[in-house]
């Protein structure tokens, strides 16, 4: 088996002086900085003869004091090996550049956008550099440099200017000076790309064509984007995606938290899968702190992280059951109304229904109340034999078929370099679990299979939630006959202020992998949070699905996978 | 009594054109009311049932723990809704196309018999127009309501509305030649294209004598109410509403009103074609013997109706190339098949 430190003398072996500086934290996760130059060769190597083929994100962090920017690639690889690589670039303040790694990675195209936007790093060779969460008039302000001063400036109070420009934007200038607002004709250094709608247009070859929205508000959309869809008749010729319409900053607020704080914030990132959201920042910080979580606590952590799953999974399928059979349709209630008994598990021990805060560093709130376990016993078994029952009714049902069937499929090639995760990419056939990758909690003890797919088409993404709901059902049986007694939070308080240090956490959340990078310099507040959203990943891939589908199709594939625009915004 | 029936008579033989027109007249009106009093009832009714297969209440509050008065209430929040007619909007072909539906519907509803009297041994239908080939005519007129959706649709000037409309005017014509063929079939065995006759000839039933054009009709009629599978040119998760998204207030409302309109209608047309109509055994009490054909046929069309929310609640929508597909490929051949049959036994037993 590949360790992190095979990887780093491979590494230094083949380019020689690339490596400015490496820490191996354990065997599975490398830490290195790179030097900018040699980067794209390192990820060539890297995704070539060790194969890193899974590019898990990008993010940017302004480390203002050492006057210079940073861009941690993190890429890890699909069951060849188990070692996730952190690879940092430097590159100083002003006039930020680095390397783009789209020509490798296809998925790392959003990534770059947002970093992009946020801090104002640009990347060299990013084909389509344009603004991805945030709106065109804010594009300039890098909102997420350390010296932001925001909206409304925190120090002075002062709000920022509406200004026009020369070629007839709204621009907002951060801040602005006396002399600026005086005058009101401000020359705005503005990005040069085309916008949204003009992309669109220009896409549009004949009168035949047009483009319809579907979204932001939109009974296809389980939260607010804009799915745009240039069809010609009932053909989709082409689709457009622009997200950030609940774009929180919540990885910027967080910086300005306190460490326990930033947990509530983990829940509103996905509230149907706030445990696991949860679960990953703990669990980051933990990792910063050397905690070691007690037996009991991690117990009770994959309980109501399983619990949490079947409920995401149950609302997730019977969502997508509406959006190919309209509101009428019984199965969808009778999913809702199996949740309800999930979501009260949940509730008797968490106090909350969807927004739980529960996870504590080194362990958690509280402990499970008085006969939740004969509770559970009485639950599991009725929700176990339900499951079976739906996945019989979709096996059954020939309509089903013919609209799910081949519908968006996904080879399990393409799954992999577009960076699916979760149900989306196991569909495929590529049996991918962060529960199995990254041994965090008590799950390397517990027995439970990775649910796979064959076709990879909408109807086995729903299969393979409805089947991992019955795992789920399996890991909490097990959990709940191994439970031992004892502490559930760490003898010592944990300090307010944490050592200087960073960690990457993954989880395997309902929707795929979570993980959460999580830098502290010492203070009191995170220095930096950047969340690795599971369906921003499937997101991304979701444009080129549509091309050459039906609309209603575009609807069955954009339904299947299971969306959450609240974490993809975040 | 004897001298108003006199008085009637005369007149009647005077001016024949005055009183048929006077008898259309109050025929009109006992059908518009009939056809919209039960419409309501079937929105009611279709409310109710899918709660109930949904595991819902539906409503609940106005008119006591049955909501019975929720309609009214609705009507009333439509009727006092603003008007709305979009800026670019066809405004001539807007306005008139949920009156073009309203009026295909009453089309429908004249030449369909509503049931029969038991007087004197012999049944008396209910019709207003009962004309020599009814079962031909209530065909054609049930497909009127696709020219109302398409004005409805096209008029809008909206992306979704002409999606919606296209899909409606091709479902329309996937389905509606099977949907003739099986008429055509009924008429065979029948030796009538009289709906009157077609129930009075059915000894057995046209559902047991044929059943694979009752089954074509059944699915050729769901897809005529544009209901789930078949409700393409609404499909409010892939085009918002249909051709209706740009409607509001009471215009939005005739045109919703006449999907269930045609609901009841279509489903009393099948009763009458394949489910022996008013059929059924004579119930021995007095008073209710007479109304007795009235029962029975109330009740079938009971249970169609509720078979077709059952559908709703339970199937999914077809894609709109795959509902053409089936109707072409599937559909006419299988109802030309019953056609042969429908021959066959017809002459047989002749």
């Amino acid at each position: 088996m590949t360790t992190a430190s095979e990887v780093l003398s491979s590494i230094q072996s083949a380019f020689p002086g690339a490596v400015i500086d490496s820490r191996v934290e354990s065997d599975l996760r490398l830490w290195a900085t790179i030097d900018s130059k040699k980067i794209l060769d390192v990820c060539k190597h890297l995704s070539s003869k060790h194969s890193f083929d899974h590019y898990s994100g990008s993010a940017g962090v302004d480390w203002i004091a050492r006057n210079e920017m940073e861009v941690v690639e993190i890429m890890a690889s699909h069951g060849t090996h188990k070692v996730v690589a952190m690879l940092k670039v430097k590159t100083p303040r002003e006039n930020p550049s680095v390397k783009s790694l789209t020509g490798l990675y296809w998925n790392a195209s959003w990534y770059e956008r947002e970093i992009w936007e946020m801090l104002g790093i640009n990347f060299e060779g990013h084909p389509e550099l344009y603004p991805l969460l945030l709106s065109d008039g804010l594009i300039g302000a890098w909102p997420w440099r350390k010296d932001f001063k925001g909206y409304p400036d925190l120090t002075t109070g002062e709000r920022a200017v509406e200004i026009t420009t020369p070629d007839g934007y709204t621009e907002y200038r951060f801040p602005p000076t006396p002399a600026e607002v005086e005058a009101g004709t401000v020359v705005v250094e503005r990005p040069k790309y085309p916008t949204f709608q003009e992309r669109e247009e220009m896409a549009i070859t004949s009168d035949s064509e047009m483009i319809m929205h579907l979204g932001p508000q939109h009974a296809m959309v389980p939260g607010p984007f804009l799915l745009d869809v240039l069809v010609e008749g009932e053909r989709v010729k082409k689709a457009f995606l622009d997200l950030g319409y609940i774009h929180k900053g919540i990885e910027k607020i967080m910086e300005n938290r306190s460490w326990l704080q930033g947990i509530t914030y983990t829940d509103r990132m996905c509230y149907v899968a706030a445990l696991s959201n949860n679960e990953c920042y703990c669990g980051a910080i933990e990792n910063i702190l050397g905690l070691e979580v007690p037996q009991r606590a991690q117990y009770i952590r994959v309980i109501v992280e399983e619990l949490s799953r079947i409920q995401s999974h149950l609302i997730g399928t019977g969502e997508f059951l509406t959006l190919i059979a309209g509101v009428g349709f019984a199965p969808w209630q009778y999913m809702i109304m199996d949740r309800e008994k999930i979501i009260s598990l949940i509730e008797s021990v968490t106090g909350a229904r969807l927004t739980h805060s529960f996870v504590r560093f080194g362990g958690v709130r509280n402990d499970l109340p008085e006969g939740f376990a004969e509770q559970c016993k009485k639950v599991l078994p009725y929700m176990k034999s339900r499951t079976e029952e739906f996945i019989e009714l979709f096996a059954q049902d020939p309509i089903y078929h013919a609209r799910m069937e081949n519908i968006g499929s996904i080879s399990p090639e393409t799954g992999k370099r577009m960076g699916c995760s979760g149900p989306v990419l196991r569909a495929t056939g590529v049996a991918y679990d962060m529960r199995k990758e990254d041994p965090i909690l008590v799950y390397p003890d517990l027995d439970f299979k990775v649910i796979t797919g064959t076709r990879g088409d909408s109807a086995d993404r729903i299969d393979v939630r409805l089947r991992e709901i019955l795992e789920s059902i399996h890991i909490i049986e097990q959990c709940l006959d191994r439970i031992p007694s004892g502490p559930i939070k760490p003898e010592a308080k944990v300090p307010k202020k944490l050592p200087a240090g960073e960690a990457y956490y993954r989880v395997e959340d309902p929707r795929g992998e979570m993980g959460m990078y999580v830098i502290s310099d010492g203070g009191a507040n995170p220095y930096r949070v950047k969340v690795r959203g599971p369906f921003y990943a499937t997101f991304q891939t979701l444009t080129p699905l549509l091309e050459g589908t039906y609309i209603a199709d575009a609807v069955a594939i954009a339904g299947s996978m299971d969306g959450c625009p609240s974490e993809s915004d975040r | 009594m004897d001298g108003i029936i006199e008085i009637i008579t005369k007149f009647a033989a005077q001016e024949p054109a005055i009183f048929a027109l006077i008898i259309g007249l109050i025929g009109a009106a006992v059908i518009s009311g009939v056809v919209n009093v039960g419409a309501m009832l079937v929105i009611w009714g279709e409310r109710k049932v899918l709660s109930d297969f949904c595991n819902r209440f539906g409503p609940n509050r106005v008119g006591g723990r049955w909501g019975i008065l929720q309609l009214g209430a609705d009507a009333i929040k439509l009727f006092t809704k603003e008007d709305i007619i979009p800026g670019d909007a066809d405004k001539g072909v807007y306005v008139w196309a949920p009156i073009v539906a309203s009026m295909a519907t009453m089309l429908v509803a004249a030449a369909i018999p509503f049931g029969a009297l038991h007087i004197g041994g012999r049944n008396i239908p209910l019709v207003v127009a009962n004309m020599d080939i009814s079962a031909f005519y209530v065909e054609a007129a049930l497909s009127l309501m696709a020219i109302a959706v398409f004005m409805a649709g096209y008029s809008s000037n909206n992306k979704y509305s002409i999606l919606g409309a296209f899909r409606g005017i091709a479902r329309m014509i996937a389905y509606e030649v099977p949907m003739g063929v099986c008429v055509i079939s009924v008429a065979v065995m029948a030796h009538s294209l009289n709906l009157v006759e077609i129930v009075e000839s059915q000894t057995v039933w046209y559902a047991f004598a044929q059943p694979l054009g009752f089954a074509i009709f059944v699915i050729a009629l769901i897809t005529d109410l544009g209901r789930i599978p078949f409700d393409q040119s609404e499909a409010e998760e892939e085009i918002i509403s249909g051709y209706n998204t740009e409607y509001s207030g009471i215009r939005w409302g005739l045109l919703y009103f006449q999907e269930y309109n045609n609901a009841l209608l279509g489903s009393i047309l099948l009763v009458l074609l394949f489910l022996g109509g008013w059929h059924g055994p004579i119930i021995p009490i007095p008073i209710l013997d007479i109304i007795s054909p009235l029962i029975w046929l109330f009740m079938k069309v009971v249970i169609v109706l509720w078979f077709f929310i059952w559908v709703r609640s339970s199937l999914f929508r077809l894609r709109i190339d795959q509902v053409t597909d089936f109707g072409w490929k599937w559909m006419l051949p299988l109802s030309l098949l019953n056609l042969g049959w429908a021959v066959l036994i017809g002459s047989y037993f002749a």
